[in-house]
This record gives C-alpha cells, sequence and structure tokens, in this order.
C-alpha cells in the first residue's frame, strides 16, 4: 500500500499541472467572488465638514453615522478627501453641515447607493426629531423617547431553529469560499482517481494484481492519495483565505477539519462510484465537469441553499453530499456548532461514502 | 514445476481456451505459438493468476494456484504484451517502484535495479523519462521490471511486439542468457515463428483456444519429416496456374504467397520437372524457386491450414 501511495505523489511531482490549476482556480473564483468589497468588508467614507459647521454637531453627526456596522465615517480635511475621491481611492466623500449634508461622488457605484441610502435615513430621522422636539419641551422629549426605545411596548422577536434572531445567517464571504473550494475539489479528486483507469488502461494495473500485493492495498493506495490531495486542496484554500483575506473561519477547526475529511470521503466514494459506471477514462472526464456543476448548482455551492423555493430542487439537494458538506462547515464557522449539532450532515456524508464505495468497487471487480 | 489442467475460459458465452494441458520443467524455454485470438494471453492470464479459470487448474510445484494465487505470484514475474509502465517517470523509478512492491528496499534493490539495467543495456539512461524512450527501449524497461526481485518463472507475452530489429536482437539474447546462465524458467508466447525456433526448447502451439500440437521442434517438425516446401517467385499471381498446381497429384498443399506459391510435396518427389511444365502452359514467368526442410511454420500452416500472422 505505502509503494502504491507513494508512486501516486511520484507521479503528482512529475505532472501537478493539474491538481494545481484547481486550487489557483478555486482562489480567483473566490478572490474575485467574495474576495475584495463584500458585503461584510467595512467601507470608509472620508468625511469633512463645511465652514459653518459647528464643533458640537461635528461630534454629534459623526457618532449617529457610526452607528453602522459595516460603515466608517473617518474625519479629514476636504482636500484630503476631493483628492481621495479624484484620484479613485474612495468611492465618495461626505460633507457635513449643521443640518445638511453634501455627498461628493466620482462614480456612481452600487456601494455608494447604499451609503446615500444610509446617511439619508440618518438625517432625515435625527432631524425629524429635532423637528418633534422643537414642537414639545425639547429635553423631557428626548429622555422619554430613549425610555420608550429601550423598553418598547411591543416588541417583535423573530428566531429560528438556531436561536438565531433571523431565519439563517447569510455570510457571502465564507458561503463563496465554502461554496467555490468544494466545488473545485471533486475535480481534483475524480480526476486523480482516474489514475486507477489509466492504470488499468496501460496494464500496470494487471501488473500489480499478480504481483504479492493485496488488491486492497493498491486500492488503499489510490484511494488514500486521492482523498489526502482533496483534503489538503479544501485546506490550503481556508488558511490563504483567512490569514491573507481575514475571513473569519469561527473557532471550530477542529470540526472544520472533521468536515473536510468526511466530505472528502465521500466524494472519492462517488469518483469510485462514477469509475464503477463508466467504461473509459476518457468517459469519466466528460461525467466529471457535468456531476460537479450539477451537484454543486443543486446543492448550494453557488448560491445559498435558503433561497431555493422549489420543493423538487431542494429534495434534490438532499442528495448532494456537497449540501452536507455546506451546511456542516457553516455550522461550524457560523453558528459555531459543535459535533452534536453536527452529527446528522456528518453522519449523512459518511453513510453516503460507504454505500457508494461498496457499490463502486463492486462493479469495478466485477467488470474486471 | 508447473502444469495446466484441463484450463477453460468463456467470456459471455464464447469459449476463449478449451481444455488447454500445459506442463513446464524447470530451467525449461517452452514455447507458446499461436496465431492472434488463439487465446495464449488468456492462457498465459490464467496461469498468472491474473484471472480466474472457468474450470480447471493451475498447479505449481503440485500445489493449486487457484486456491492461493500468493504461491505464483512470489516466484513469478510477467512481461506483458503492452508497455505497462508509468510512462511520465524515469526508468529508474518504475524499477524501484517494481521492486518494492516485491519487498526488495535499500541496497538490494539499488543493486538488482543496477544490475537488471545492465542486463537491458539502459544503465546509461536510467533516469531518463520513460515516455521520451523509443518502443525498443520501453519494451526493455517492460521487460526488466519483471526480472528485478530473481523470478523462478518468467511469462512473457509477446514482448517484441512492434520494435525496431535491434532491440528485439536484445531481447532475444537477454531471454536466453536467463534461461541458459541463470537456469530461469521462461513462458514465451509469440506468432513470430523465428523467435519461438531461436528461444524454446518446446513448444505448444494453439489454434482456437485449443493445443493442437506440442513437443520439441524437432518432433514438431518430423510431422512433415516425409515433406518438403517449394518456394517458387513469379513475376505476377497466375490464379489458374494455383487451380492447376491445386489439382496435381503429387502437390500435397498449394499456398499463395506474397511472392508467388509455397507447395508442400513429398520428399524426394522430384516434381519440378513437371511444375515448370505447368507453368510454361501458363506462360508463368518464374524469378526464383527454393527448395527448404520444412520450418515450425509450415508445420504450424500444414495443422491449421493458415499462417501464423492471419
Amino acid at each position: 500500500m505505502k509503494s502504491v501511495f507513494i508512486l501516486q505523489w511520484q507521479r503528482f511531482r512529475r505532472a501537478p499541472i493539474l491538481v494545481l490549476s484547481f486550487l489557483g482556480m478555486t482562489i480567483l473564483f473566490v478572490s474575485v467572488l467574495a474576495g475584495f468589497g463584500g458585503p461584510n468588508s467595512q467601507f470608509t467614507i472620508y468625511t469633512y465638514g463645511d465652514p459653518s459647521l459647528e464643533e458640537e454637531m461635528k461630534v454629534k453627526w459623526l457618532d449617529r453615522l457610526n452607528e453602522a456596522e459595516n460603515l466608517t465615517f473617518k474625519w479629514v480635511e476636504e482636500s484630503e478627501a476631493h483628492d481621495a475621491v479624484s484620484s479613485r481611492d474612495a468611492g465618495l466623500a461626505l460633507k457635513l453641515m449643521n443640518d445638511d449634508y453634501r455627498i461628493l461622488i466620482a462614480v456612481q457605484e452600487p456601494s455608494s447607493v447604499s451609503v446615500e441610502n444610509y446617511v439619508y435615513q440618518v438625517f432625515s430621522e435625527e432631524l425629524r426629531l429635532q423637528e418633534v422636539a422643537s414642537q414639545a419641551d425639547g429635553e423631557e422629549f428626548r429622555s422619554e423617547l430613549e425610555r420608550v426605545m429601550n423598553e418598547p411596548a411591543i416588541q417583535i422577536v423573530t428566531e429560528s431553529l438556531s436561536g438565531e434572531e433571523s431565519t439563517f445567517i447569510y455570510d457571502d464571504q465564507l458561503h463563496v469560499l465554502f461554496g467555490m473550494t468544494l466545488f473545485f475539489s471533486i475535480y481534483t479528486i475524480m480526476f486523480s482517481l482516474m489514475n486507477v483507469a489509466e492504470e488499468k488502461r496501460v496494464g500496470t494495473w494487471d501488473r500489480l494484481i499478480v504481483s504479492p500485493l493485496y488488491k486492497w492495498q493498491i486500492y488503499t493506495g489510490h484511494l488514500l492519495y486521492s482523498f489526502l490531495i482533496g483534503y489538503f486542496q479544501i485546506l490550503v484554500a481556508f488558511l490563504f483565505f483567512q490569514f491573507l483575506f481575514g475571513f473569519d473561519l469561527g473557532e471550530r477547526y477542529g470540526m472544520l477539519l472533521l468536515v473536510i475529511a468526511c466530505y472528502t470521503f465521500a466524494i472519492v466514494s462517488l469518483g469510485m462510484l462514477v469509475m464503477g459506471l463508466v467504461k473509459r477514462s476518457q468517459q469519466m472526464q466528460a461525467v466529471v465537469p457535468i456531476l460537479a456543476t450539477a451537484m454543486a448548482m443543486l446543492g448550494g455551492a453557488y448560491w445559498p441553499i435558503e433561497i431555493v423555493t422549489n420543493e423538487i430542487l431542494l429534495a434534490l439537494s438532499k442528495g448532494m453530499p456537497i449540501y452536507y458538506g455546506l451546511d456542516a462547515l457553516k455550522g461550524a464557522a457560523i453558528y459555531n456548532f459543535g459535533l452534536p449539532e453536527l452529527v446528522q450532515p456528518i453522519s449523512i456524508m459518511l453513510l453516503f461514502g460507504v454505500v457508494c464505495m461498496g457499490i463502486g468497487i463492486n462493479l469495478m471487480e466485477r467488470r474486471a | 514445476m508447473l502444469e495446466t489442467e484441463e484450463l477453460k475460459k468463456v467470456f459471455k458465452g464464447k469459449t476463449a481456451v478449451n481444455g488447454v494441458n500445459l506442463y513446464m520443467d524447470k530451467g525449461e524455454s517452452v514455447g507458446l505459438l499461436g496465431p492472434n485470438g488463439a487465446g495464449k494471453s488468456t492462457t498465459i492470464s490464467m496461469i498468472s493468476s491474473l484471472i480466474k479459470p472457468t474450470s480447471g487448474d493451475v498447479k505449481l510445484k503440485g500445489q493449486s494456484v487457484l486456491k492461493d494465487p500468493g504461491i505464483i505470484r512470489n516466484v513469478l514475474g510477467v512481461v506483458p504484451q503492452e508497455i505497462a509502465l508509468y510512462e511520465e517517470l524515469t526508468a529508474y523509478e518504475n524499477l524501484k517502484f517494481f521492486g518494492r512492491i516485491y519487498g526488495l528496499k535499500g541496497k538490494e534493490l539499488e543493486a538488482k535495479i543496477q544490475e537488471v539495467l545492465e542486463i537491458v543495456g539502459l544503465k546509461e539512461r536510467q533516469k531518463e523519462i520513460v515516455k521520451t524512450y523509443s518502443g525498443g527501449m520501453q519494451r526493455r524497461v517492460n521487460m526488466a521490471a519483471a526480472m528485478l526481485h530473481e523470478p523462478e518463472l518468467l511469462i512473457m507475452d509477446e514482448p517484441t511486439v512492434g520494435i525496431d530489429p535491434q532491440s528485439r536482437t536484445h531481447i532475444l539474447d537477454t531471454v536466453r542468457h536467463l534461461n541458459q546462465e541463470k537456469g530461469l524458467t521462461v513462458l514465451y508466447t509469440s506468432h513470430y515463428m523465428e523467435e519461438v525456433e531461436r528461444l524454446c526448447d518446446r513448444v505448444y502451439i494453439m489454434d482456437h483456444g485449443q493445443i493442437i500440437a506440442s513437443g520439441t521442434k524437432d518432433e514438431l517438425k518430423s510431422i512433415l519429416s516425409g515433406e518438403e516446401t517449394i518456394l517458387i517467385d513469379l513475376d505476377r499471381p497466375y490464379p489458374d496456374l494455383v487451380t492447376d498446381l491445386q489439382s496435381h497429384d503429387g502437390i500435397r498443399q498449394t499456398i499463395e504467397t506474397e511472392k508467388g506459391l509455397k507447395l508442400i510435396v513429398p520428399k524426394g518427389s522430384k516434381l519440378l520437372g513437371s511444375i515448370f511444365q505447368v507453368a510454361e502452359r501458363h506462360q508463368a514467368q518464374i524469378l526464383n524457386v527454393n527448395v527448404k526442410v520444412p520450418t515450425l511454420e509450415d508445420v504450424f500452416l500444414h495443422l491449421t491450414g493458415r499462417k501464423l500472422r492471419d
């Protein structure tokens, strides 16, 4: 087994392009789709004041505006803000006045719309409160408003099974990272498994069969290699985006490693099943892209499965290991789930793997 | 050392090998001769434990290979018909891998690799990638991989198919050296008659999945000991001449060849005169005439009615 396993790495060393290209594509796709300027990244808005702006108002507006989670309003000199916008270092800049504002913008971008909306909302709300306060007893109204806001008469709480205050937490960056990584790992694993089909074609497989090696040793050598090459690809992609792009993978590293292992096992087994079904390695080359893309689409790698409402598609997604892989990874990284909460997707992936492996090897041996 | 008992293999209702019985003594070089599709490869696949026979058994030193394939796998070297190597690796890396799977390691493995590379004449080019080799060189590495662990029995399945004459000579010399100098038992399958004549002590002739004749080369040739072969080169084909010769009383067999005709006639029958007369009647221009003793090829032709490479 060891000899067969080492041999696969030797062969990889001589022809690494295929595997490395899939890792490269993972990094490229995740970088493009989620690495830069995603909804979760902090957006800094250069803010400066009109000469008429009073110091007290400047502090008040900045405090109110910086209540936003994803926006940072940074106070700069007017000239600096102008330079940043004209050189495109900043998409827009905000000019504050005592009871009004102006937005300095060079090119309209999708992100500037949300900033404009936010600033408009803050100003209109504050000015409306000021208007009401000026008609009532100013100080008393403010304290009454604060009390009511802290103890509202009616409180609406939306709670999901996960206990969070929304139906699901959608982290775009992590979804893209998990989806694309698991998607491209299917290619790497299945194409590396094609070594078995290739060995059967050229006759080295027969040479191994008539050697003192047992058949299980030959299979294990190949499967272990395919497992590890897929596992490392996923791991490298995760580490790359965590340390270079600051993606937040949570603190459940052990669970993430376990989930990756179970998913990789399921895909290796699926690859064996496909190899058992096709007759030639060329057929495998045609089947793998179709299978990988279909699984990724149905399993929720391209978009969150939570937005799918079609019952048939939802039912089909339950048959895809990538669905359970994504579910478990998000559970560990976003919801901080441990083994008790993730035992279901992990078990399903393992069961899927065992069944596919059994059928796949059986089919291959029958054909032999 | 090795014997097969009524070996039979049926693939999807088609009988590929039917009741093959053969034996090999230690140190013997045995040829398995037959045209493409005769069942040679299936027979050696069953002997080497690669496929299970539908019925029958293979016995090595009296023990059933069918019951325990391990007994033959440790002492067997197989040179397959195809180039069964990892072509992206070097010859050295390939041999290192195949040595390891037979349990060789360390200095012993290194020494064996260098020894077999020396034998097949590729020591100087061992660090080159296999796919950059010529077909003949690849076949030599293919053979070297089967010799690393010093097998007691070497099975070679058409090891010289599609290679240059120089590499073919090298391979044949190597096999003869291993058999005669080192006492290696060799089962050599081929449809090249001259290779089998050159290498093997005994020959089994197979056709349509069955052994149709066996014995030493002389024993087989004695089948045609009362006959001789007349080869006639003609300037062009003469169908009517062939028809006339086929009905000639003294001629046992008339076969058209690329250059003209091959006639099997009784030894010492002195038929040349009447053959020339028939040729003259058809105004056939004879370019060359050669009378020779029978070869294994002639024996095969006599037994099956067709040529080995048909």
